[in-house]
């Protein structure tokens, strides 16, 4: 048995070997010589012992094979078990290995706990900012619609090419019109919502509340495809006029709000503007349709003719309609254009409104918050981008000083591939355990883009972390891993490692570290500049934004909003005089200065757009008349505004229905429709009436900051009376503070009278900037992040330097350069490579800052102002960044620096 | 074959093969004649079923196999009980043990 041991004690110093140096697993082939090998052995060994007992050998091999059995399928089966063996060996071994790397890995990083920081905290605040931004991408742009086959889901609207109108709302007989010719759309439903506008008063459950409403026609819910969490929905002939239409629908929040979520609501009878309304259903949670702020929905019919009037020229429903299956939107344009056609053609209302636009309803509802949530995506990943290039740029110094280390386990026997797999795990451990970190931060971040966003945000509910973005983050964080860590593993393990040994670790590679080092910085720069670039031009756009005239003082201005309920709209006397009773006394509570009502608020609602003639124009044949927003204002509207009266006067008290019917008009009307003449006592045609103007008043940007006033006409409220109101209290101090003075003058009118919000016009207008700001300041947050990383780059490559470059510095010095000399060598150094990377983002940055044209406002995307501040900027930190370690270069004792090698 | 050979189950293989090893590193043809020299020849394994069932428990862990030198100096491929054979080893021999004995006592004269 002597030989047997020995050559086992063999057997396990080669399974050490292999243990220990990782040698090269058995290839199929050599699996094959050695089960040839063995078998051959076997029979071998038999046949000499047959010969022993006298059989020649011929016969004994022949012996010797007969009595082992199929010999071929042996070696068949040998072979396929062994090559299973090997690849379970090769999986074990490399667990092993990882174990072990991964364990190496963190002693590494324990030893060097700054560095370890540094790069834990890069990395968990890119991945972070990345997961974050990416969750709420996701959540808005990525995930389906929460309808079925989201995909064949548009919205229409009617076309007037001539007004230059490209959508507007649609007439609800021309509506039906559609829905009866359709062939592309299995469905098609109008509806008119109007987020805090459209609503009826609920009394009978408590306190009588003001519900948001949506009045719906009968394809709306067959369109949309959503059935009903509970109950059922309306039947079409529950939907049209005479019908047995008072039933309504209600939305999920609203269900679990008011009735606790019990399914005994159903068939229960709610008492809405004074009627009674059966309750059929419930719908899901999921259907947040047009928004997540309805309570209820009721079908259009209910609304009388007096209220809105039921014709084609009354544009006023928004339509969404499901495509049939496998037809694009294309099929859905074509056939639109062709009912539309028609329809100009037999109606002489509908003759200028010849098309239609239809629209994927996804765009419509993202549509807004795509550019700037795409901008904000692309922004991040060049902070992680950067973040990366830093932590490529400190694993280089870190590889350099670890030549000789490497260099050791490389004479050991490690191979290269052994050697970038272990340097890699040290960078992924890195990675993931800073993703790790990043998630955390993410949650937290997503959380708060959705608050600063809440009113930006389209479909906000539906962002949050879930699978897919955990997945994005990981996968993120494995990418960031081997992004920052290959090239350093490839460059270490490249160089001569037996040079390295020999020179005792000041490796022969360094100046090329060094170089790669400096490409490095170069890009970095070149990224941070596009960041601060984009940054900039954000915000300069929002200064612009914020400079713009708005036309009024939103300063001091309280702002209440209500609908006079159906009591006071028995005959027009009752109306007018709860109207202005409450004019009146609000007017009279201390501390208010003036007091004006309108139905349109700006930014907060539009006028309703109308056909007029002015005096003096003549339509030719085929010409259709203008059209301009129809706006019902009270007296003292634009005194209480803080809008100028530019010519003439604004509307008195006596300018009611009893009085003829006059106009107030606004600047851009008067200059369109009567340039180089007064407008005061013009007339605009309106129906048959020839109507005088009596005022002009300055422009109000009333649709948003962004767009300039249009041509408006203002008609005194009382002349037409519609029972949404805001009342715009201008007060003497803090306007909030008067919120419940005011609320009490107007309940000491109609106790019952519900209001629907109380808010200072200062907020809606910082609504109406909020998209704008959001954008700004994440990006100025990204933009400060990037030049914070990047001039950190910039430092540390340029600190390295003069450490290595001390023996240099030292000889430079002894040789009469002074120190000033010494500071200017490194720091043109530093401006050196912050110049080239500066030149290379400023170019990047003008491919790049188009893609933010449809974000920007009053600034072009590549505004010469924002670029040469960003280079000042630049300049300014790199030099900052490079003087800090010149000055230490500048200090080197040319004795000290000299020795020290 | 002799017909006097027991045909064996394959489990029974394998029990004979870790009991044998469990003396210590030996290659197959040892194996082979070891089992047959303790048995007077009463159990005649197929040597073609022997060297599947050592290498099927080199796949599943029970053994380990190295090149070595045999006693004649011929590279020859040894096979030596793991931790985890010695564990099967203690098991199957003693599963085999009652099983033995159970089939004892029925062909046992009453």
């Amino acid at each position: 048995m002597a030989p047997l041991r020995g050559s086992s004690g063999q057997g396990a110093r080669a399974r050490m070997t292999r243990k220990l140096f990782r040698l090269p697993w058995r290839t199929a082939q050599r699996i094959g010589e050695d089960v040839d090998d063995e078998l051959h052995f076997h029979i071998t060994m038999r046949a000499e012992e047959l010969q022993a007992r006298g059989l020649t050998p011929e016969a004994a091999i022949a012996e010797a094979t007969r009595q082992f059995g199929d010999l071929e399928d042996a070696r068949r089966y040998l072979r396929r078990m062994d090559r299973g063996t090997e690849a379970a060996r090769r999986r074990r071994d490399y667990m092993g290995e990882l174990k072990h790397d991964i364990g190496y890995a963190l002693r590494k990083l324990r030893s060097a706990p700054a560095f370890a920081l540094t790069a834990l905290l890069t990395l968990a605040l890119g991945i972070g900012a990345n997961t974050a931004i990416f969750s709420v991408v996701h959540g808005v742009l990525m995930k389906p619609l929460p309808f079925p086959h989201p995909e064949q889901l548009v919205r229409i609207w009617s076309e007037n090419p001539e007004a230059g109108i490209e959508q507007s709302a649609v007439s609800p007989v021309d509506l039906d019109d559609w829905r009866a010719q359709r062939t592309a759309f299995s469905d098609m439903g109008g509806y008119w919502y109007q987020n805090g506008g459209s609503g009826v008063d609920m009394t009978g459950e408590g306190e009588p509340q003001r519900l948001s409403t949506a009045f719906v026609e009968p394809g709306f819910f067959p369109a949309l495809g959503v059935q009903p969490q509970i109950g059922r929905l309306p039947r079409e002939d529950e939907m049209h006029r005479g019908g047995p239409d008072r039933v309504t629908v209600l939305s999920y929040a609203f269900w679990r709000r008011q009735f606790d979520g019990s399914p005994s609501v159903i068939g229960r009878t709610l008492t809405l503007g004074g009627e009674p309304y059966e309750v059929l259903g419930v719908m899901p949670r999921s259907f947040a349709y047009p928004d997540d702020e309805v309570d209820l929905y009721i079908p259009y019919s209910t609304i009388p003719d007096d209220g809105i009037p039921r014709t084609r020229t009354n544009h006023v429903l928004d339509v969404v309609a499901r495509l049939k299956p496998g037809l694009g939107v294309e099929r859905g344009r074509a056939e639109m254009a062709a009912i539309t056609r028609r329809l100009s053609e037999q109606y002489p209302e509908d003759k200028a409104w010849t098309g239609a636009s239809v629209e994927p309803l996804r765009d419509v509802i993202v549509g807004k918050a795509r550019t700037g949530l795409l901008v904000l995506l692309g922004a991040v990943a060049f902070v992680l981008l950067l973040a990366c290039a830093n932590l490529a740029s400190l694993l280089l110094a870190r590889a350099t000083a670890r030549e000789r280390e490497l260099a050791v386990r490389s004479a050991l026997g490690a191979g290269r591939g052994r050697l970038v797999r272990q340097l890699l795990t040290e960078s992924m451990v890195l990675a993931l355990a800073g993703g790790a970190l990043g998630i955390l931060l993410a949650i937290a971040g997503t959380r708060a883009l959705v608050i600063l966003g809440s009113t930006q945000l389209p479909r906000a509910a539906e962002i949050g972390l879930d699978p897919a973005v955990l997945l994005f983050a990981l996968a993120l964080s494995m990418l960031t891993g081997l992004i920052f860590g290959l090239v350093p593993a490839l460059r270490a393990t490249s160089s001569d490692l037996q040079t390295a040994l020999r020179e005792g670790g000041r490796g022969s590679s360094g100046s090329r570290g060094q170089r790669m080092r400096a490409g490095l910085v170069v890009g970095e720069v070149a990224v941070a500049v596009i960041l601060v670039v984009g940054a900039g031009l954000m915000t300069r756009s929002f200064l612009e934004l914020l400079k713009v005239d708005l036309g009024f003082r939103p300063d001091h201005v309280l702002v209440v909003n209500y609908s006079i309920g159906d009591a006071h709209q028995g005959t027009r006397a009752q109306m007018r005089g709860y109207y202005t009773d409450v004019l009146d006394r609000v007017r009279a509570v201390p501390g208010v200065v003036a007091v004006g009502a309108t139905k349109a608020l700006p930014f907060r609602g539009s006028g309703e757009r109308n056909d007029f003639l002015p005096e003096g124009m003549v339509l030719g044949a085929s010409q259709e008349a203008p059209t301009a927003p129809y706006i019902y204002v009270s007296d003292g509207y634009f005194q209480a505004l803080g809008v100028p009266v530019l010519a003439g006067r604004e509307f008195a008290r006596s300018d009611d229905d009893r009085a003829p019917f006059r106009l107030v008009v606004n600047e851009a009307f008067a200059k369109k429709y009567f340039p180089g003449r007064t407008a005061i006592g013009r007339t605009v045609t309106i129906g048959t009436e020839q109507i005088p103007i009596i005022g002009v008043v300055g422009d109000i940007r009333q649709e948003s900051v962004e767009e300039p006033a249009e041509p408006t006409i203002y008609i005194h409220a009382l002349q037409n009376m519609r029972s949404r109101a805001n009342l715009v209290i201008r007060t003497r101090g803090e306007p909030l503070a008067m919120a419940r003075a005011v609320q009490d003058a107007i309940w000491s009118v109609d106790r019952d009278q519900t209001i629907t919000s109380i808010f200072t016009l200062q907020s809606a207008v910082g609504e109406a900037v909020a998209r704008p700001r959001l954008l700004t300041t994440l990006l100025g947050l990204f933009g400060v992040l990037g030049l914070l990383i990047g001039g950190i780059g910039l430092y540390g490559v340029l600190a390295y330097f003069v450490t290595q470059r001390r023996r240099e510095i030292g000889v430079r010095v002894a040789l009469g350069a002074d120190s000033a000399n010494v500071l200017r060598m490194i720091v043109r150094r530093g401006l050196w490579l912050a110049g080239a990377g500066l030149i290379v983002g400023l170019v990047g940055a003008a491919m790049l800052t188009r893609f933010m044209r449809s974000v920007l406002f009053g600034v072009g995307t590549t505004d010469p102002a924002t670029f040469v501040g960003v280079a000042a900027v630049l300049l300014g930190v790199a030099f900052l960044a490079s003087w800090i370690p010149a000055r230490r270069a500048a200090r080197v004792d040319p004795l000290i620096a000299m020795r020290a090698e | 074959m002799t017909d006097r050979s027991l045909d064996l189950l394959q489990g029974t293989l394998d029990v004979l093969i870790l009991r044998t090893l469990a003396w210590g590193p030996m290659h197959g043809y040892a194996v082979s004649r070891w089992i047959h020299d303790r048995t007077d020849g009463a159990i005649e394994i197929d040597d073609a079923a022997l060297y599947k069932s050592l290498h099927r428990l080199e796949h599943s862990g029970a053994v380990e196999a190295e090149w070595g030198l045999s006693e004649n100096n011929r590279r020859a491929r040894y096979y030596k009980l793991t931790r985890e054979g010695r564990r099967q080893f203690r098991s199957q021999e003693s599963a085999w043990r009652r099983y033995a004995e159970a089939v004892a006592k029925v062909l046992a004269p009453a």
